[in-house]
């Protein structure tokens, strides 16, 4: 009877499957930060056999097509490199990563943003100047009247 | 001194009122000053970076933001596209027009997945509260709804509004990446160094889109 082998076959693909899904599944990249204002670093990092070589991480996004090599062996055992966003256009970027040996390692994405703070306000004006401005002239009118004034009288008397 | 002397009445009368207005004046000016941004309310800021709604609504393709309307603080203004400047600040519509917001253009539009940011002046020093004066106003489950250039209208609710110092700004929850249509709304706000001509913080409201 043929049911037999095909079922420890298919045993035998699900149990291999199940034992190479982990490792499979840790063939990717990750981009940390996320997001990064202009000018900040970013740590590209796959998760490639250092043993393979030198992983090459692709960055594309706007008006940017470049390759960075993998410089240091990560601490969870992967390969990673440093990316400077000095001068990068704004906007989201993608990271693929291929391995040493050729295979690929995924992708990801991080965005480059604004620096710091936004400088939306200037603060209102109470509009105190001219309200001084006028409360001068018209205490400077009302002495000058005052002293006008005083001065007829004056001449009046002596005379 | 005879009677004919004096000085008239009319002159006297005038010169005095001339100087009890004046004084009067001068002591407005000394005491009277520029209104300043309301503050968030306590309470009005939740976890942005997970919102209060549970049923957002599903994604927009792009399109570009041209009408802002915030029914619960009178807003009503047109949006023009921003950039970042040469210093890599984000950049604000020019304080001639601080009645339109501006749509940080390199981002998603709202309504797209991920979060778009608006900004928008506080107030000028030349003409003082500008369109987003009254943002720290706004408590949670207050709608924004947003036209755009498709004519369809997104429509967000608040799930938190922040002040934050410039030196500390929150990129990754201003800009941040994400499944879900989120805005993201930015003014100055806190403290104001005149010495400077600036505000300390920023004031940031976070929402979701809704059906």
């Amino acid at each position: 009877m043929k049911t037999q082998p095909v079922l420890v076959s298919a045993a035998l693909g699900v149990g291999l499957g199940t034992l190479l899904l982990p490792a499979a599944a840790l063939a990717d990249t990750t981009v940390s930060p996320a997001t990064t204002p202009v000018g900040g670093t970013v740590v590209l990092t796959s998760t490639c056999n250092p043993n393979s070589g030198d992983a090459i991480f692709r960055v594309t996004g706007p008006d940017r097509d470049q390759n960075v090599r993998s410089t240091t062996a990560a601490a969870g055992g992967g390969l990673s490199a440093e990316l400077f966003t000095a001068g990068f256009t704004l906007g989201t970027y993608t990271v693929t990563a291929t391995c040493g040996d050729g295979s690929s390692s995924g992708s990801a994405t991080f965005t480059v943003t604004p620096i710091g703070g936004v400088p939306a306000g200037g603060g209102a004006d109470a509009g105190n100047g001219g309200v001084v401005a006028a409360g001068g002239t018209l205490v400077g009118a009302a002495a000058a009247g005052a002293l006008v004034l005083a001065r007829r009288r004056r001449a009046a008397t002596r005379a | 001194m005879a009677a004919g002397d004096r000085p008239p009445r009319a002159a006297v009368a005038l010169i005095t009122l001339a100087g009890v207005a004046g004084l009067g004046l001068l002591a407005a000016g000394a005491t009277r000053t520029a209104p300043r941004p309301p503050r968030p309310a306590p309470g009005a800021v939740v976890n942005p970076a997970t919102g209060r709604s549970t049923v957002p609504a599903p994604p927009l393709p792009r399109a570009d933001p041209v009408r802002i309307t915030i029914a619960a603080i009178g807003v009503r203004a047109d949006v023009v596209p921003v950039a970042a400047g040469p210093t890599g600040e984000l950049e604000v519509p020019p304080k001639d027009r601080p009645t339109v917001a501006g749509w940080y253009r390199p981002g998603v539009s709202p309504g797209e997945a991920g979060n778009a940011v608006v900004v928008g002046h506080v107030d000028t020093r030349e003409t003082g509260p500008a369109v987003f004066f009254d943002l720290g106003r706004l408590r949670p489950g207050d709608r924004i709804q947003v036209t755009r250039a498709d004519t369809r209208v997104a429509t967000f609710a608040v799930d938190g509004v922040g002040a934050y110092p410039k030196t500390n700004f929150p990129t990754a929850l201003v800009y941040g990446d994400g499944p879900v249509p989120r805005l993201r709304l930015v003014t100055c706000g806190g403290p104001f160094d005149e010495r400077r001509r600036a505000y300390r913080d920023n004031v940031v409201v976070f929402a979701t889109a809704v059906p």
